[in-house]
């Protein structure tokens, strides 16, 4: 079914025929939001899960804002925390963990929730789309199904409505001939297209916030820029914040307007993506950089392995996390570094920032 | 554009017939020839085996050799064995088992009215435990290893744990002894009216399924706390915020009733076997009772007809789930890419 993606990869731009107007008043969808308005503020955030005596320190600390209608890439190596802490926005974590500290969405606390609270917030505020869509789907449901049951877990719409709602999502996410694929299994779409249907899922409930969490990894690289340029499109469209949580960072500089990066469960660097890119402070962001500027890779590059063990999460040690792993390390860094504002708009944790590289000129004249 | 891709699509209906799904079955169908084939021979063969002649046993140990001998002439018994089955499979593939060496009935007669017995013992049973077990093990699966979770397995375990006889013998003692409200032995058929026959089957019937009971609710209960703790759907099904018991039924029993399918067609084939027991406890007329007087009396022709018949029914059991499977999985049904 590869077929349907080159179908789209082909027609390029929008394909305004594709689409009905959705983002009018009778879509429901909110208003584009005023610039600069905090949508979520987390503050602190800690996730420990505990299991038989053992603790796994998974967050400590996590703290930063998103404005209604950005984009927000969070990028560090596995295990950084990442996953648990976006799943903790949502109460998606197994009962093995303790949240605490402070999220606030759109003004309202979520840390905290009883699980019938959080669950009606579920898909209306937040809606979340997973790394693998073979396995993120119902292989025993039809995808129309799955889609109407996310339509009417917040709507109360008759059967007939409900459907007509799937099909219009369906379209929004640009699924061709979408009345033909309602009643298809997932195991009957390619790995593009059930990525789509997740998306229309997590549409459903028209969230505020979209988190994508790694949702191009599986994707060849074709498929994945189709992908990442219908999440920008429906971020624009729908004025919907989106979070998005890679290990790609060609994907975090074309497409996000921050950057966060994290380090054993916390920030360690956050700014605009221009900011960040240019003028990198963390030397733990300088090591997921690498050598190389960032103009001179390949699209798609992965994250180059930082040399060194991540931090032990189950017995971390005082001070900056990173220092076992850091080439500028002193007995300064015996003192954990905070995340603070050096320069406007941008965030790091450290006591020896980078400074900045030469003048671009010079580089590229160094390299010729 | 998009049109031209869709026609290459196969979809459901008339290519059902040929679909993957069918076609394992038909593979089944045919595996099931040897299947049962292999275990007659093995049965003719054991029978065989058995020292002293069937003619000595049935005319007791005052007869003479030539008595015995004018028999085994009356019987066949003096032709080679191999020619003994070849008759008998030939017979058998046109629905005649033979005639019964003691009462000398056709032993298809003997089997029609007990096959009706244990048949509809063991479709109690099995709607018994199938019908509590669900229930059960999706309030267990709500919340894992929470009150009701544990009460449900520490049951289990016991149920398990306790032989068949023994629980026949607990129940007699209970329902039939001391609170007198089932009879403990003798079976009414049908014919005498429902009320009456469902209370000489409720004993034998609850015997065979409580240890079903266990095992379905232990495996059933396994299975959906694996998929509600372990798969990504339910993760995507709990994040468009649907509520505990629609992910639970709706997303994970789904999954996990295939899973059950399975286990329940190979017991089902081992349950006509369990009766063997049971029916000998309660003295109901089933055809594992026929079995066990065919063995005391060395009928082999009779015992050759039941054990065939139970490699029949498992075979089909068996059979039966992989067709439910294909006909309620997309995938089996519709093929995978
Ligand atoms: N259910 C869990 N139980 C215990 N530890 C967990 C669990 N889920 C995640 N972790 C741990 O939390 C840390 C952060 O994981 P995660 O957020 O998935 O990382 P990533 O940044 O790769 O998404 C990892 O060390 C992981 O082992
Ligand atoms: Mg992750």
């Amino acid at each position: 079914m590869r077929a349907h993606d080159d179908v789209l990869a082909g027609a390029g731009g929008v394909q305004e025929s594709h689409f009905p107007a959705l983002s009018g008043p009778e879509s429901g969808f909110p208003e584009l939001p005023a610039d600069g308005e905090t949508l979520l503020e987390v503050r602190d955030l800690r996730v420990r899960f505990s299991r038989r005596g053992r603790h796994v320190h998974a967050v400590n600390g996590l703290s930063y804002r998103l404005e209604a209608g950005r984009m927000l890439a969070i990028i560090g190596e596995s295990g950084s925390g990442k996953s648990v802490s976006s799943r903790a926005l949502m109460g998606l974590l197994p009962s093995t963990a303790t949240v605490t500290g402070s999220a606030r969405f759109a003004g309202t606390e979520l840390v905290g929730m009883t699980e019938a609270q959080m669950r009606r917030r579920r898909g209306a505020d937040i809606a979340m789309v997973f790394q693998d869509p073979t396995r993120s789907l119902n292989p025993t449901m039809r995808i129309g199904t799955q889609v109407v049951e996310a339509v009417r877990a917040h709507a109360d719409l008759d059967r007939r409505a409900a459907r007509r709602r799937a099909v219009e999502l369906l379209s929004l996410v640009r699924m061709p001939v979408p009345e033909q694929r309602f009643g298809e299994y997932p195991h009957q779409l390619s790995g593009g297209m059930r990525q789509r249907v997740m998306i229309a899922i997590a549409l459903a409930g028209e969230p505020r916030l979209l988190i994508a969490d790694e949702a191009t990894t599986a994707l060849d690289v074709t498929t994945q820029a189709q992908i990442m340029e219908l999440l920008v499109e429906l971020q624009h469209r729908l004025g919907m914040a989106v979070i998005l949580i890679s290990h790609d960072l060609g994907l975090a500089a074309s497409y996000a307007q921050d950057v966060l990066v994290m380090y054993a469960g916390r920030g360690v660097e956050h700014a605009a993506a221009e900011t960040l890119f240019a003028h990198v402070r963390m030397p733990y962001t300088r090591a997921l950089l690498g050598a190389i500027p960032l103009l001179e890779r390949e699209p798609h590059t992965l994250l180059p392995v930082v040399p060194g063990q991540p931090p032990d999460l189950s017995a971390l040690p005082a001070g900056c996390p990173f220092a076992p792993r850091c080439a500028s390390a002193d007995e300064q860094c015996a003192v954990d570094p905070p995340l603070t504002e050096h320069e406007p708009g941008h965030r790091w944790a450290c006591w020896h920032p980078v400074p900045d590289a030469p003048a671009p000129d010079a580089a590229s004249g160094d390299r010729s | 554009m998009t049109a031209s891709v869709d026609a290459g699509r196969h979809r459901a209906g008339p290519a059902f017939l040929t679909s993957p799904g069918m076609r394992l079955v038909g593979k089944r169908l045919l595996l099931a020839v040897p299947i049962v084939l292999g275990v007659s021979i093995l049965t003719f063969w054991v029978l065989n085996l058995i020292p002293g002649s069937a003619a000595q046993q049935l005319l007791g140990p005052e007869a003479t050799p030539a008595q015995v001998r004018a028999l085994e002439l009356e019987l066949g018994l003096d032709r080679p064995a191999v020619l003994r089955y070849l008759d008998w499979l030939g017979g058998a593939v046109t629905g005649d088992l033979g005639q019964s060496l003691v009462s000398r009935q056709p032993v298809t007669d003997l089997l029609g009215e007990r096959l009706a017995v244990s048949g509809e013992l063991v479709v109690l049973a099995f709607v018994i435990s199938l019908g509590l077990a669900v229930p059960t093990a999706l309030l267990a699966a709500h919340r894992p290893n929470r009150l009701f979770d544990r009460i449900s397995m520490v049951v289990s375990i016991t149920g398990l744990s306790v032989a068949n006889y023994v629980l026949a013998l607990l129940l007699v003692l209970v329902f039939a002894v001391q609170m007198a409200v089932l009879p403990a032995i003798g079976f009414v058929p049908l014919s005498q009216g429902l009320g009456e026959n469902l209370r000489s089957m409720a004993l034998p019937a609850a015997a065979i399924a409580f240890p079903l009971y266990c095992f379905y609710t232990r495996f059933l209960r396994g299975d959906l706390v694996d998929q509600l703790q372990g798969e990504d759907y339910v993760t995507t099904a709990r994040a468009k915020g649907i509520g505990p018991w629609q992910v639970l039924v709706r997303h994970a029993f789904r999954n996990s009733a295939f899973g059950l399918i399975t286990v329940v067609g190979l017991n089902l084939g081992s349950l006509i076997g369990g009766t063997v027991i049971v029916e000998q406890i309660f003295a109901l007329p089933g055809i594992g009772q026929l079995m066990l007087q065919a063995i005391n009396t060395r009928d082999f022709v009779v015992v050759q007809a039941c054990v065939v018949v139970f490699a029949v029914v498992a075979v089909l059991a068996n059979l039966l789930a992989d067709l439910l499977y294909a006909v309620l999985d997309p995938r089996i049904r519709y093929g995978s890419r």
